[in-house]
């Protein structure tokens, strides 16, 4: 009798877990359904675009094979847009860096206005971007601008400077715009791990003989180093596929002085109406992308 | 050599006085535990001899320099943190040899020293690990070593211990004494534990809301506490206190409080006694309350064998006095006894401040 009541229970508690599973499968099935149409699809059709030539009015092709890729690789726009993209990436990453650890520090201090200091430090990155870009472009501009005139007014310039529309200048305001509108994000995640760091580690440095200097270099930046290691990539991924502030400012010009990629891949399928190019400049995108950051976690990891 | 005086040291923080007014003369080579509850100012006095807080009023010496003015790195003194404080992103090794790399010690030397410091402390098989991967025994060994590799003069201990295991504690315990008798410096060792003071230190100051209470060896702050403070802060169970009026003079003294009447006769007294009012407070100590055909009756209400003792807790006139009994007692709740005091044993103190009235003679 027990053994067949215990037989039962076994059963009842099978057929429970296969119950379970299925609740399981059920619930998790939106997630999978959503993450399909929004990366999968979007994904694999960009590598099959990429085999065609495509005109992208009709979304009508041919089977070229390899031939967009071979193409890119042998023009010199690709890599001329792959270089500014570098740029773009590496000089804003770096600005947005060293202004965000240095609001950050300045942020972690007692100041008075603290808190309306720190609300106010994240208004860039709140302010959206076509309305932060409209501001910049005032600001920027050769005839009427602020910039210009107080330059002009100071006696530091002779001439009003051309920001946006001659290199290198219309890189150098590009890459000062996204640092202005993304340093945020890193004011606020090292600013919350400055405050974990514990008292007594810079009150053991003091009296172990370390200096004002000595105790940033020692306790402040290594316990910053794993915020700091999310935070690069986070900002690499976000920077190098930024697209709107790059178009917005200077529209990849002038000419293709400030192009990046993804303004490329914009260009090609809108602009000249070739979305197998596109889409090939896409995927080359990606892989540069993957081939970067699993290089940097695997440093990073070390 | 390196002895530390405090001359009327005050700290205040807003309208908060943590230390008030503390004056204390600590001998070279001494290991002097700071004890007291928390919010005592025992913390902050240590903090500011080690230069982490600055005193708002009097001079801090340290050997013969007055130190109020020196960053704590000048001092020549070395401290170790309850939480350790280990930088986590170096090696073991790495911690150790971070004070002398800062004042910028020879390579060779000081692989040399970290190497000395290691062996005293059982830490050469740990070198080359992170502070995450040690326990916290060997952490606080770490800490220890980063403090005992620059030979300073003084060691500052903030409750090393606390963050440890029971059996972990009796045994870092034991290592302190014996690395303080090993080297000689002086140490002070701030706690809240009474048994970390009491077994380790040669003399303890006991703090109380910033004010020292007294300053002696263990022994003396048990046996002749100087106020009713610091009686009811050492020994566990506390002592127990009776308030009532003092009677009579002389050999017919007599301890009143309501209708109980202890002859204290054999008391010596000091002869500062408060005339007008005589309102005192009788302590006596759990392990000085015997059985006594001709006692006092008392009901027993608690009775807390512990194996090697039994803990009673009486109903003894209308006050709760706790005893300390033999571990095979036979005794239960709500039974009658009788019971007296060891006279020579008894404490008695001021009600009005608290200082105690017994001879200092007595033992």
């Amino acid at each position: 009798m027990p053994t067949i009541r215990a037989a039962s229970a076994s059963l009842r508690l099978r057929s429970l877990d296969a119950r379970y599973g299925l609740l399981g499968a059920l619930l998790i099935a939106p997630t999978v359904l959503v993450f399909c149409t929004v990366i999968v699809y979007p994904l694999v059709s960009a590598i099959y675009l990429g085999l065609f030539s495509i005109y992208t009015p009709t979304m009508e092709g041919e089977w070229v094979g390899l031939d967009n890729y071979r193409r890119l690789l042998a023009s010199g726009e690709f890599w001329r847009s792959l270089a500014n993209n570098l740029i773009w990436t590496a000089g804003t990453l770096t600005l947005q860096i060293v202004f965000g650890i240095l609001v950050a520090l300045m942020l972690h201090r007692n100041l008075v206005f603290r808190a309306l200091a720190r609300s106010l430090v994240l208004f860039p990155y709140f302010l959206s971007t076509v309305v932060a870009v409209l501001v910049w472009r005032w600001l920027f501009n050769d005839l009427y601008g602020v910039l210009n005139h107080l330059l002009l007014w100071a006696g530091i310039v002779d001439l009003p400077v051309d920001w946006l529309g001659s290199m290198p200048n219309a890189m150098i305001s590009l890459i000062f715009v996204g640092a202005w509108k993304y340093f945020p994000f890193v004011v606020i995640a090292v600013l919350a791990r400055l405050q974990a760091i514990p008292d007594e580690l810079y009150e053991a440095a003091s009296i172990d003989g370390a200096g004002a200097w000595a105790r940033f270099t020692d306790v402040t930046l290594p316990q910053l180093r794993d915020v700091l290691i999310v935070v690069v990539l986070l900002r690499t991924i976000w920077d190098f596929k930024e697209f709107d502030l790059i178009y917005l400012l200077t529209g990849g010009g002038p000419i293709i002085g400030t192009q990046t990629l993804p303004l490329m891949v914009y260009k090609e399928a809108f602009a000249l109406n070739q979305m197998g190019g596109a889409s090939a400049t896409a995927v080359l995108m990606m892989l540069i992308m993957l081939l970067f950051m699993s290089l940097y976690l695997s440093r990073a990891r070390d | 050599m390196s002895g530390i005086r405090f001359e009327n040291v005050s700290k205040r923080f807003g309208g908060v006085t943590a230390v008030d007014d503390l004056s204390l003369e600590i001998g070279s080579g001494e290991f002097v535990s700071i004890l007291g509850p928390s919010g005592c100012g025992k913390t902050t006095l240590l903090r500011m001899l080690a230069g982490l807080e600055r005193p708002t009023g009097g001079t801090i010496s340290i050997g013969d320099r007055v130190v109020n003015e020196l960053a704590p790195a000048q001092r020549n003194i070395a401290m170790v943190f309850q939480t350790y404080a280990l930088y986590p992103h170096m090696t073991v090794a790495g911690n150790i040899e971070y004070p002398l790399r800062k004042r910028r010690v020879a390579k060779d030397e000081r692989v040399r020293r970290v190497r000395e410091a290691a062996a005293v402390l059982e830490l050469e098989a740990l070198l080359d690990r992170k502070p995450r991967e040690l326990s916290g025994g060997q952490q606080q060994r770490v800490a220890l070593g980063r403090a005992l590799v620059r030979d300073p003069a003084v060691f500052l201990l903030d409750e090393p211990l606390s963050n440890l295991d029971a059996k972990l504690r009796t045994h870092m315990r034991a290592e302190l004494i014996r690395l303080h008798r090993r080297i000689g410096r002086t140490m002070v060792y701030v706690t809240h534990d009474q048994l970390e003071a009491m077994t380790m230190s040669q003399r303890i100051a006991v703090l109380r809301d910033g004010r020292l209470q007294q300053f002696a060896p263990p022994r003396d702050i048990y046996a002749r506490p100087g106020n009713d403070f610091v009686a009811g802060f050492i020994g566990t169970p506390s002592m127990n206190f009776l308030d009532g009026r003092l009677k009579g003079t002389g050999s017919g003294r007599t301890f009143r409080s309501g209708d109980l009447s202890l002859p204290l006769g054999m008391l010596p007294l000091t002869d500062e006694m408060p005339e007008p009012d005589r309102r005192v407070r009788l302590g006596i100590r759990p392990e000085h309350i015997h059985f006594d055909r001709q006692g006092e009756p008392a009901r027993v209400n608690l009775v807390e064998p512990t194996g090697h003792e039994t803990i009673l807790v009486f109903d003894y006139r209308g006050n709760e006095l706790v005893a300390r009994m033999d571990g095979d007692i036979a005794i239960e709740a709500g039974d009658t006894v009788k019971l007296a005091f060891r006279a020579e044993k008894m404490r008695l103190f001021a009600a009005a401040d608290g200082r105690r009235l017994n001879d200092d003679s007595t033992a």
